[in-house]
């Protein structure tokens, strides 16, 4: 027998869903993965996969389709994400983010901005940034210092945002400012859209990273920066909450990413471990690398199912949706990280050169350990939901 | 402009798990089906010309009900309805009865052009494009690596691949042209096509529906038979080189002397 | 008595085509194994060349003059040709046989919407065993099916290279006959013909084939593989990811989407042999591999795998074979 790892089950997923899921698949296998290693290995944002996530109405997912979008739930976005991160996590990104910075819109947005903005975003024509974080302000983002003042019918935004994913290659940017200094710790801030080019934005620098090489982590100063006071998304003040219900949303995404990731360096190990001899033998009948692969599958799956459960909760309503996001990219980071490093390790010495794919994998899977709340914010957020806020 | 692509289901070539069933029937559990390759070239050539000229295609299919599934895969590409011919009496056909129950079907459309693949990737005869056109008297064009209608003119300009080159046939439309790979990749299917498709219709046909009487068409009627199937038998041991090119060389100048091909 | 029709296919330049020869001996076989007779049917504007030469191999060659040909599609006035000759004849069940070339399917398609017959295609055995039995690669190859006609005719379009055309110990007889004046299908006009530069010899009926795919790199490469192909005599192919990338006409593509080729040799140049290239090719006698990749799938079936850079041991070999043949 001829053991198969893919195709995934349809276990618990809608027809749909799995129809959406097997497309996105397999114009990954075909279209992306084999530009993987080139997108790693130059660095360079990879403008012709945005194009094709674009075609393929893949960036329209999370839209609604009142606006040009796909109107997929949480858990199909997820499910495209987990895909295409099965080849090429900076390409997966690219959904992500186009998700991640459009969450507080599509949360907090009028009909009018709705219709202004949306389809734009649905067709991938535009893409959208996530700005919170700052040089200073990085697991405690209420200590930002970007500021907006109102003025008249604008507000001037002055800051620095940093490790902003695609923020050079973005069209619109959700930015995050100071509006009520005096405020309560989560009262202080506001939500705006930026739309940019514009005067006073720069894009400062970009990281040189250890690994989504092909997605631009950018610093981005704002300097004056003028935005009508239309383009405030929610109320003044709402901003902390904006983007906390936007982790609920996201988080699974950065998941979806981890599962992805780890599911693609199982999949090549596997291969692997039947090609490789040894010993007069495939690598694949040596029991030390059986019990390697197996733990892998069973933390994947694990995690897989988490993911899944906590995408039907959140989309459910559930008053835990926070600890439900935390958990699910907890497990999922912390299983890819180790899957993938389990991965380089059946490779031997050729996992370790990027003649193959599980050095990059591995590389890849450390920062979902990292964004979008590290590892041990997820932790704070799951026992503030256990043990109830100690202090505030 | 309106285009009929002749699709067919086939087992996935890729899942490599195609085998016949004791009556000498291809075995349809063993092995998923999906849309024959070459069709696919053809549906995206279609696709590309009603995008141009304005118009619709129609999808026409001859399978058992599980058909529809992968016409489904077909329509999300931007076909805008299907007809799906199934009958119980059709299990078995030979490609004498395909083609008459294809024309037969077709007689009910109003077309411009019909598209056939090349070949498909089970049968592979790839006869039965022209058959249909002698049945319907249509004008026939096959290997075709460019396809221009000019629908004003009523009229269809086709390149055929020759062994040396092309030739271009001109004929009048309604007309038959075989489709060949050179027309261009198909497309994925977007994710809004994938949508779509699933409330496109698609119109089931019987054998009583088009006229025909399952005595004279299908299984029963069979021109051919199955006598019998086997496994190609295995080759031999490859044997491995490494080493030096000037040793690869000599080991394949010595293998080919020893079988008298140099 | 069973009768065997060969549909002779003449080349632009009015000669028969080879395959046709090597139909109409294959029909010589089946008639003398049948106690039949064998007959060819040569349709064309000027059949007279082609006739003559088919009559090489056959006892009687049917010869349709249309000069309505000339401008026009061959194989659907063709195909109404052959089926009057078989209804002047007053043939009902005899077994035609057609080459597998593009011409031949067409004609073969066309033939059995006119005369009601069977069709079983690219035969890569027939025999006779008091019926008529036809082996075929079913499944790209991955099978292997012998079939019949239900009734005692039909027609087989037979794929190259399944014999070596002999010539009879004495030339058989050409009837020249007149077209049917009644034309019941339309005729598609040629209204141009090109030629295009590098066309190469069609690879079907090539017994060595020489190879490239994707590790060939580029256009220049494959100038690697017409060497080997000239110093070997044999044709160029390519897998369709060098067709794709447009380093090669399609018209050298072997493979699912293209090509089915039954060389004696196929030397396959950085060619990984990827089902959908290997149900092309995987029925050649011999396969010889050259590729850095020592798991690739082609390892699985090919005769000999050279390990090693497809240009270096291609080069190598080149000046092997140039010394072989002093």
């Amino acid at each position: 027998m001829r053991p198969v790892s893919t195709p995934p089950s349809g276990h618990r997923l809608t027809e749909e869903q799995v129809l959406l899921r097997d497309t996105v698949r397999e114009l990954t296998d075909a279209r992306i993965a084999p530009r993987a290693a080139d997108i790693d290995r130059s660095g360079e944002f990879p403008e012709d996969i945005r194009q094709l996530l674009a075609a393929q109405d893949v960036l329209g997912l999370p839209f609604p389709e009142e606006h040009g979008g796909v109107g997929g739930d949480l858990l199909t976005v997820c499910l495209a994400i987990e895909q295409i991160a099965r080849a090429c996590t900076t390409s997966s990104l690219i959904l992500a983010v186009q998700d991640l910075g459009s969450l507080p819109l599509r949360l907090g947005g009028t009909p009018e901005q709705l219709a202004r903005w949306v389809p734009d975003l649905a067709s991938g024509k535009t893409l959208i940034a996530f700005g919170l974080t700052e040089p200073e302000a990085g697991s405690d983002a209420a200590a930002m210092r970007t500021t907006a003042v109102r003025d008249g019918d604008t507000y001037v935004i002055n800051g620095t945002k940093r490790f902003i994913t695609n923020g050079s290659v973005a069209g619109l940017v959700t930015i995050f400012a100071v509006t009520a200094p005096e405020a309560k710790r989560h009262e202080r801030l506001s939500c705006f859209l930026v739309e940019v080019p514009c005067d006073g934005f720069r894009v400062a620098r970009l990281e040189h990273k250890l690994g989504i090489r092909g997605s631009p982590t950018a610093e981005l100063e704002l300097t004056n920066v003028r935005v009508p006071a239309a383009n405030r998304i929610g109320a003044e003040g709402d901003g902390w909450s904006l983007a906390m219900r936007t982790f609920e949303r996201s988080r699974p995404g950065i998941a979806a990413q981890a599962v992805g990731i780890a599911q693609g360096a199982l999949d090549a190990a596997v291969e692997y471990a039947r090609q490789r001899k040894q010993f007069g033998r495939p690598i694949g009948e040596f029991q030390m690398i059986q019990a390697m692969l197996a733990d892998m599958d069973a933390q994947v799956e694990a995690a897989r199912q988490l993911l899944y459960t906590a995408c039907e909760v959140i989309e459910a309503g559930a008053p835990d949706a926070a600890r439900w996001a935390a958990m699910c990219k907890l497990v999922a980071g912390d299983m890819a990280m180790r899957v993938t490093t389990d991965a380089v390790q059946v490779f031997g010495g050729y996992g370790y050169v990027d003649e193959f794919p599980v050095e990059r994998m591995m590389r890849d899977a450390k920062i979902t350990q990292l964004y979008e709340g590290t590892q041990q914010i997820q932790r704070l957020v799951i026992a503030r939901a256990l043990l109830g806020r100690v202090s505030d | 402009m309106h285009i009929v692509v002749l699709t067919k289901p086939v087992p996935d070539p890729a899942a490599a798990a195609e085998r016949l069933g004791p009556d000498m029937r291809l075995d349809r559990a063993a092995s998923p089906a999906v849309v024959n390759g070459n069709d696919e070239y053809a549906l995206e050539a279609a696709l590309k010309l009603v995008e141009a000229h304005g118009g619709e295609v129609t999808l026409l299919t001859m399978a058992p009900p599980s058909g529809a599934d992968t016409m489904r895969k077909a329509l999300a590409m931007g076909a805008t309805r299907g007809v799906l011919v199934t009958d119980p009496a059709l299990a078995g056909s030979c490609v004498r009865s395909t083609d008459e129950v294809l024309a037969a079907a077709l007689r009910e459309l109003t077309f411009d052009l019909v598209f056939s693949g090349f070949d498909t990737s089970d049968g592979t005869a790839g006869v039965v494009g022209a058959a249909i056109a002698a049945r319907l008297g249509l004008p026939y064009l096959s290997n075709a690596a460019r396809i221009e209608p000019d629908p004003a003119a009523g009229r269809v300009r086709v390149r055929r691949i020759t062994p040396t080159g092309y030739d271009v046939l001109e004929a009048p439309m309604p007309a038959l042209v075989v489709c060949t790979q050179v027309l261009g990749e198909p497309r994925y299917p977007s994710l809004k096509g994938i949508m779509s498709a699933r409330s496109k219709e698609i119109a089931s046909r019987s054998l009583a529906d088009l006229g025909l009487d399952g005595g004279t068409v299908g299984g029963a009627a069979a021109t051919t038979e199955v006598l019998d199937s086997r496994k190609p038998p295995p080759r031999g041991a490859t044997t491995v080189v490494r080493g030096t090119a000037e040793e690869g060389a000599a080991a394949i100048v010595t293998l080919l002397a020893s079988r008298r091909l140099i | 008595m069973p009768q065997f029709w060969v549909v002779g296919e003449p080349n632009a330049d009015g000669s028969i085509s080879k395959l046709s020869t090597e139909v109409a001996t294959l029909a010589s076989t089946l008639a003398a194994a049948a106690g039949g007779e064998a007959t060819g049917i040569v349709v064309a504007a000027t059949p007279e060349r082609a006739a003559g030469e088919l009559a090489a191999f056959l006892p009687r060659v049917i010869a349709v003059a249309d000069p309505a040909l000339a401008g026009h599609a061959w194989s659907v006035p063709a195909a109404e040709g052959v089926a009057a000759v078989l209804a002047a004849e007053g043939d009902t069940d005899g077994t035609v046989l057609l080459g597998a070339g593009p011409d031949g399917r067409d004609l073969a398609g066309t033939l059995a919407a006119l005369t009601g017959r069977g069709v079983l295609a690219n035969a890569t055995a027939v025999a006779w065993d008091g019926r008529l039995v036809v082996e075929m690669g079913a499944f790209g190859g991955k099978l292997i099916t012998s079939s019949g006609f239900t009734g005692t005719g039909g027609i087989v379009t037979v794929r190259p290279n399944m014999v070596t055309a002999e010539p009879l110990p004495v030339a058989g007889t050409v009837e020249p006959r007149a077209a049917a004046a009644d034309a019941a299908l339309p005729r598609v006009a040629v209204v141009e013909q090109v030629e295009e530069a590098g066309a190469a010899a069609p690879i079907e009926e090539a017994r060595i084939i020489v190879s490239g795919g994707r590790g060939i790199g580029g256009p220049d490469g494959f100038e690697l593989v017409r060497e080997l192909a000239g110093q070997l005599g044999g044709a160029v192919g390519a897998t369709r990811a060098a067709v794709d990338s447009g380093w090669i006409p399609y018209s050298q593509q072997i493979g699912q989407t293209g090509k089915i080729v039954k060389p004696n040799l196929y030397l396959a140049l950085g060619i990984s042999g990827a089902i959908q290239h290997k149900v092309g090719m995987q029925t050649a006698e011999t396969i010889v591999a050259i590729n850095r990749d020592p798991d690739a799938p082609i390892a699985e079936f090919a005769d000999l795998l050279v390990v090693g850079d497809l240009f270096e041991v291609g080069r190598a070999l080149m000046v092997a074979l140039r010394e072989r043949s002093g």
